[in-house]
């Protein structure tokens, strides 16, 4: 396979021809922070958290979906890209009810970011019990962020097609079939879903705080 | 505090999944794929992933129990007097009956060095080649026909050959229940465009991604495989280079072809003709095609033939030994691969080499510092056999139940009462340690060290996550002991010194060390300087002279068919939800998702014998009868019913027979003629209207 060369930071390194700026990224061990991003599946360019800066852009361009060129200069601390990413993770968290368990990747980027607290108390999704039908996958659906991993991992990963997106704007979430629970939905209990969500609003419920 | 995570290999079925386990306090609290799984690319299914909580479950042996009388309670007991008790009655039974009255059966949801450890034991200190394991009644009938083929006993690439391949035929398999992530893996191909032929007497889940169903009835596989080669043949698409170049005994299959032409097919098979040429232009015409197989193909009188039947198609089309074109079968459990690899086999050492081959087993002689039989050993069945027949003794059962999931289960019970002496070694009372003298507490694959091997060859690392229950010790502690008690001290302190021994004894092992294994494990043959064998066959089939070899096999009725007083076919399988004889998942909450077998009825067949969804019914064979619900479903074929036997109450095994595979005598399990009526009706038949 032929290879490009790119810098990332200032370092050169070759990637195989494809590769996205943020494969170039990882592989000059560079980090860039992501969302709504999982190597699994294939890639989504919704969050916009990956955002870093190209040699003659007008604007920061969105790593995961952005293919390498040869001989492309690419900037992961970006000052507009970086300001970009922490506005995004910020008016994320702004939506949910509680902060995201420590261990979640959500929480893991805020805090890399140095984002804090939200300064937009605007509403939040309400707190609600988690539905735990199912006895093993829980939906804790307030934490949901819609960064739509769960439900590519269903298609994607799995071949199940039971998650769906549901709702606009604010009320976006996710759903288990016709919204009936894991357990009375196609759901084959792989777990796929738990495993990439960003947030813990799809866990196991043996995790559940 | 976090524990550290362990990155380890699944003990359930055969797809060999990387798992990371996260361990507290004492217990699993969650697993998580490792993204770098070469077989599972960061992907599981819910036994692995989910069916963790057995590890922990009351009901795990913690100590060894002693029954001091035939049908007397168990009681807990130190390891020193279970050891000496074992001394004592092997050491008896040899004496009195000599060494071949004694048989072992390995485990293969064991490790490979624990499997190894204990063929030594049989072979080295009792004496005798009385060793078998699980692999006879499943895919020993694979083993035989690729070895027979094209030399080595394993499939020719790795899961990854579905990527490649331009399309697949799927047969007697259903992988999104039995191998749930190779499942998904071909999901994922067809929906991006693989072509997939499905041949089962059900419909399958993957049949509704496939282009291409076929339904033969249960036995008449080898008439659909020479009929997809008579096709083939017929059609154009033989591979006449690479049949003149790298095989023999075309000729003798182009001799038998016409026969089966796919009208005579469908007279036998009742697969519409239409549909079977179909098949073979959808295998022949794709640059790359893979072939899959399971249980459905080798559990039958005839398994052994049609997997090198199988063998043939490939061969003639010469979709062998390159990317995306290989023979994929889906071995059930965890280790079924290994533990014959291992040379847990009546007939054969490690790598498959015959206990009669003078130079192999005088390198084993050397090694182990003991002569060693050349005379081959019972398989299972006929363990049981010589056990009724009164010559067969003392069996020391290691991580099996045979009483559950063996065919014939009267036949199977009335041997383990007929022995003078049993040991089990298990993890969990069950079925089979009714019947044993002495129960030693074993460990499951989350606490033990040591090596799997997966459908693909793949011998890959397993990691201790937890420690085994009370007094229960790993399987590789209580051989050695065991074996050291008995007189044959096992020279190894760690499992990675048995692979050590394993690979010195064993060419095809030769560059495996627990060291290089690594993350991604190595698929063997593996060169002394660790180069693994991801493809067979590029070059040259491993048999002498390097051709790989036609078989020309007619078809032949399977041993059982319906009849007046049996009128409908009995298939057995699996569930997704379940393993096997379930030991491990009834103890978990996967009996919150499927609580029960069940028998899967076409509603034209229940309406005909009054049956509705959820009634409690009678399935009566020629060698015995259970009960349980029905579910009515069209998913089967009008004339076939199909269960599991992952419930000991269900005892499903009580149907089979004793028909088996000619060459291997792996059980039918997949044609048991039945009679099907609700619970109460009288079991006389209504007398036919004139």
């Amino acid at each position: 396979m032929s290879e490009l060369t790119v810098t990332v930071d200032g370092t050169t390194v070759a990637v195989p021809a494809g590769a996205t700026a943020l494969d170039a990224a990882r592989a000059a061990g560079r980090w860039v922070p992501t969302l709504c991003f999982d190597a699994r599946q294939a890639p989504f360019g919704a969050c916009r958290a990956c955002l870093v800066g190209v040699e003659g852009a007008a604007n920061p361009l969105p790593a995961c979906t952005t293919r390498c060129r040869e001989g492309m200069a690419i900037d992961t601390e970006d000052p507009a890209a970086r300001r970009v990413a922490h506005a995004v993770v910020e008016l994320v968290l702004s939506e949910l009810p509680r902060a995201p368990a420590p261990d979640t990747e959500l929480a893991q980027v805020a805090q890399r970011l140095g984002v804090g607290a939200p300064r937009w108390p605007g509403e939040t999704h309400a707190p609600a019990d988690p539905d735990v039908r199912h006895p093993y996958l829980a939906f804790q659906h307030e934490l949901c962020i819609s960064c739509g991993r769960c439900v590519r991992a269903c298609d994607e990963l799995q071949g199940t097609f039971a998650l769906t997106a549901t709702g606009r704007g604010f009320h976006a979430n996710v759903a288990a079939g016709l919204d009936e629970g894991f357990r009375a939905s196609a759901c084959v209990a792989c777990g796929a879903c738990a495993d990439t969500c960003p947030t813990d609003a799809i866990t196991e419920v043996s995790l559940l705080p | 505090m976090t524990e550290p995570t362990i990155t380890t290999t699944c003990g359930y079925c055969g797809v060999g999944c990387r798992l990371e386990a996260h361990p507290r306090d004492g217990a699993i609290a969650s697993i998580s794929p490792a993204l770098d799984g070469p077989a599972n690319l960061g992907h599981t299914c819910l036994k692995g992933r989910f069916a963790h909580r057995f590890a922990r479950h009351r009901e795990r042996l913690t100590a060894p129990l002693i029954r001091d009388g035939r049908g007397g309670p168990a009681r807990a007991a130190g390891w020193d007097e279970a050891v000496e008790r074992i001394v004592a009655e092997l050491g008896r039974i040899r004496a009195a009956h000599g060494p071949d009255a004694i048989a072992g059966l390995a485990s293969s949801r064991a490790t490979n060095e624990d499997c190894y450890a204990m063929q030594r034991m049989m072979r080295a200190v009792i004496g005798t080649n009385n060793i078998d394991n699980c692999s006879r009644v499943c895919h020993s009938p694979t083993s035989f026909a690729l070895r027979k083929a094209l030399g080595l006993s394993g499939a020719t690439g790795s899961f990854a050959d579905f990527d490649h391949a331009g399309a697949t035929i799927l047969i007697g398999a259903n992988p999104t229940e039995g191998h749930p992530v190779v499942g998904a893996r071909i999901k994922q191909a067809t929906l991006r465009g693989m072509r997939l032929v499905t041949i089962d007497p059900r419909r399958i889940e993957l049949a509704d991604y496939g282009v291409l169903h076929l339904a033969p009835r249960p036995g008449a596989n080898a008439a659909v495989m020479l009929g997809i080669a008579h096709v083939l043949e017929r059609d154009g698409f033989v591979d006449r280079e690479f049949v003149s170049a790298r095989t023999e005994g075309f000729d003798a299959l182009l001799e038998l072809l016409p026969s089966y032409t796919p009208e005579a097919v469908e007279a036998i098979s009742g697969v519409p003709a239409a549909d079977l040429e179909r098949a073979a232009h959808i295998y022949g015409a794709a640059e790359n095609a893979c072939i899959s197989w399971g249980l459905g193909v080798t559990e039958h009188k005839y398994g052994s033939e049609v997997v090198q039947l199988i063998c043939d198609v490939a061969l003639m089309t010469g979709k062998i030994g390159r990317p995306g074109s290989a023979l994929l079968p889906l071995r059930g459990q965890n280790n079924v691969q290994g533990s014959s690899d291992m040379g847990a086999l009546p007939d054969t050492y490690t790598a498959y080499r015959s206990v009669a081959d003078e130079q192999v087993a005088r390198s084993f002689e050397a090694a182990w510092g003991v002569p060693l039989s050349r005379t081959k050993g019972y398989t299972i069945p006929q363990m049981f056999d010589a056990a009724v027949a009164g010559e067969l003794k003392a069996m020391y059962i290691f991580g099996e139940d045979v009483a559950q999931t063996d065919p014939n289960t009267a036949h199977v019970v009335h041997a383990l009462e007929s022995l003078d002496f049993l040991v089990c070694q298990d993890i969990f009372e069950t079925e089979t340690t009714k019947y044993a003298d002495v129960i030693l507490p074993a460990s499951s694959f989350l606490e033990k060290s040591g090596t799997f091997t997966n459908a693909e060859r793949r011998v890959q690392l397993v990691a201790p996550a937890l420690d085994p229950p009370g007094e229960a010790r790993t399987d590789f502690e209580i051989i050695k002991v065991v074996s050291a008690a008995l007189g044959h001290e096992l020279p190894w302190s760690t499992p990675a010194d048995a692979m050590d021994e394993i690979a010195a004894l064993t060419p095809d092992w030769a560059g495996i060390s627990h060291a290089r294994l690594g993350r991604h494990g190595l698929q063997w043959p593996v060169a002394p300087d660790g180069t693994d064998a991801p493809i067979l066959y590029e070059r040259e089939f491993a048999r002498e002279g390097g051709r790989a070899h036609f078989a020309a096999l007619p078809y032949k009725a399977p041993g059982d068919a319906a009849d007046e007083e049996f009128p409908l076919i009995l298939v057995t399988g699996r569930r997704l939800q379940h393993y096997n004889a379930g030991t491990m998942t009834r103890r978990t909450g996967n009996v919150e998702l499927v609580d029960a077998d069940v028998l899967e009825i076409h509603p034209d067949d229940a309406a005909r014998l009054w049956i509705s969804d959820g009634d409690r019914i009678s399935v009566r064979s020629r060698v015995g009868r259970i009960e349980l619900p029905a579910h009515v479903t069209d998913r089967i074929e009008r004339g076939h019913v199909f269960t599991t036997f992952h419930f000991p109450e269900t005892r499903t095994n009580l149907l089979v027979g004793a028909s088996a595979d000619v060459n291997t005598s792996c059980p039918e399990y997949k044609v048991v003629a039945v009679d099907v009526r609700p619970i109460g009706e009288q079991p006389a038949r209504v007398p036919a209207l004139a």
